[in-house]
């Protein structure tokens, strides 16, 4: 492999990584509001790191242009979707976990 | 010595076990809202591991296929939580 | 049936979109009709829950506030001096007992129109009490069945309806906007063959014919479009640095075995205006660190923070700020923080 798709190879894996992050932050994180800071922060740069990683690897302008608009598509929509989700959970009256529900 | 190819598609794998790991949040729940958010987070590493593929064969038409799911994901999760709450849990 | 030889209009009212129209319209004919004969305009309030129900008080309290606006519409109406003959009764009915389908509604009214003697119902056209299900057959319907000799009239105002706020007028900058923006987005998905722009051009005009009445809230300015484009470039570095912030901090919550987070709901009144503004903070919000935009009503933001950090920065303003700057500019930079303004959250440990 050439240096730059060695760059291109080690910007996708920190993509991956955010996005593993985001995986286990699913997992792990107590309620569904916390749930979505995982989903809309990490999924996103996740998201946003290998699809970059993939516009760089494609040759032709075209497809280029496409991975870009695929970008800024997930970057806008992700956190959008993030909160209508969390917005439906607080209309349904589902009550944030608080450091109180633990002890 | 690694192939680019066969990099590139290792990454694509991790992003496919992501999204079985989230899966499993769709399964256990609790709330309807919880699964919304995990089927999200399992489509985004989706279109991701979509794209990545696109990249490692080259084929710039894998990332229609992207982009179309990425604009379905969205519209599911909108769908999901519109529906939910001003029709009283209609799904 | 009463026999007398007043002529009595009754008018049932909700809160609707065209109920001042419709007040406008019964006083109208009830000050012609005044010329030779006295009149009693009856407006009621059709109780939609039982008197005895818990939420019945405020309720109530909102049929009698509707009431009160309607009697001063009509005195502002009838030009302040009402006719001499001209007699207004507003009531509150059906309080006693749980309506459902418009069937019900009908048959309250139609009592009370058979005790008063009412010679004519008029109906607000966007008058839908209960919220009733479309497929249940319309309150005209179930009036008109009535075996009573009432004439049933829909007011002939303009229907209101939500659709005013879908359709604006079309302009040239709009049409403009959807052909390029459509024929941008099929160029991207074709594939550069020379039939390609041909088919392209076909579709984007189809889009821009259907959808251009629709597609923007308020007029686009191309001026106005290139410098919040232009802004938005300096904006998406600052952006971008706290989005990597963000992520380290929940990469560091996220993987810390002991998941060190103290969750809050605040509110914050953030001073930016406009669909797009408020958009592009609530969503800049949601990407940046330990916080996320739960809800937007108007100015006022509900949001979920993740510790109590993030709410510290939050409310340090440095994100609105920015957002001011992209959509209205390096004056607007100057507005006080929502802490200087005396907003916390309810929550100034810092």
């Amino acid at each position: 492999m050439t240096p730059v798709e060695w760059a291109i190879v080690a910007l996708a894996a920190l993509g991956a990584f955010f996005s593993g992050v985001a995986a286990i932050g699913i997992i792990r994180l107590p309620d569904v509001y916390t749930r979505a800071h995982a989903a809309s922060k990490s999924d996103t740069l996740g998201a946003v790191l290998t699809i970059a990683a993939a516009a760089l690897a494609l040759e032709t302008g075209l497809s280029t242009a496409k991975a870009v608009f695929l970008l800024v598509f997930m970057f806008l929509t992700n956190p959008t979707a993030a909160h209508a989700v969390a917005r439906a959970a607080k209309d349904q009256g589902i009550e944030p976990w608080t450091t109180e529900n633990d002890q | 010595m690694v192939e680019f190819a066969t990099a590139m598609l290792a990454i694509a794998a991790a992003f496919v076990l992501f999204a079985v790991v989230a899966l499993y949040r769709v399964f256990v729940g609790p709330t309807i809202h919880d699964r919304v958010i995990a089927v999200n987070v399992a489509g985004t590493n989706t279109v991701i591991a979509i794209a990545l593929v696109a990249a490692a064969f080259e084929e710039s038409t894998f990332l229609d296929v992207a982009l179309v799911y990425a604009l379905l994901n969205f519209l599911l999760s909108i769908a999901f939580s519109k529906f939910n709450v001003e029709h009283g849990g209609v799904l | 049936m009463t026999t007398s030889d007043a002529f009595r209009l009754l008018v049932p009212v909700a809160d609707s979109v065209s109920v001042r129209n419709t007040v406008a319209h019964v006083v109208d004919m009830a000050t012609n009709a005044a010329e030779d004969r006295p009149v009693e305009l009856h407006v009621v309030d059709v109780a939609s829950t039982r008197a005895v129900d818990p939420d019945a008080i405020e309720e109530l309290a909102a049929a009698s506030d509707l009431l009160a606006r309607v009697e001063a519409w009509v005195a502002e109406d009838a030009g302040g001096e009402p006719p001499a003959n001209l007699k207004l009764v507003t009531d509150v009915i059906g309080a006693a007992r749980y309506l459902f389908s418009p069937g019900d509604y009908a048959d309250v009214l139609l009592e009370y129109a058979d005790e008063q003697g009412i010679d004519r119902i008029v109906l607000d056209p966007e008058y839908n009490p209960g919220g009733a299900a479309p497929m249940l057959r319309p309150l005209t319907i179930e009036l008109a069945l009535a075996d009573y000799e009432i004439e049933i009239e829909e007011a002939p105002v303009a229907r209101r309806a939500q659709r005013t706020v879908l359709v604006r007028a079309a302009s040239l900058p709009k049409y403009l906007a959807v052909f390029g923006a459509s024929y941008l987005f099929y160029m991207l998905l074709s594939s550069w063959k020379p039939i390609d722009f041909g088919t392209g051009l076909l579709t984007a005009t189809l889009v821009t014919v259907l959808l251009a009445p629709v597609a923007f809230s308020e007029q686009p300015s191309f001026a106005r479009i290139g410098k919040q484009t232009v802004r938005m470039l300096v904006y998406t570095p600052y952006l971008l640095k706290e989005i990597a912030v963000a992520n380290l901090q929940i990469a560091y919550v996220v993987l810390h075995p002991a998941l060190p987070i103290d969750p809050e709901v605040v509110e914050l009144q953030a001073a930016v205006w406009g669909d797009a503004a408020v958009t592009t903070l609530a969503n800049s919000i949601t990407l940046t660190p330990g916080t996320l935009t739960v809800s937007v009503t108007d100015r006022a933001f509900t949001i979920h923070s993740l510790t109590a950090g993030a709410r510290a920065d939050l409310f340090d303003g440095g994100l609105e700020r920015a957002v001011r700057f992209v959509f209205y500019g390096r004056e607007s930079m100057a507005i006080a923080t929502p802490r200087e303004r005396g907003d916390d959250g309810g929550n100034s440990d810092g």
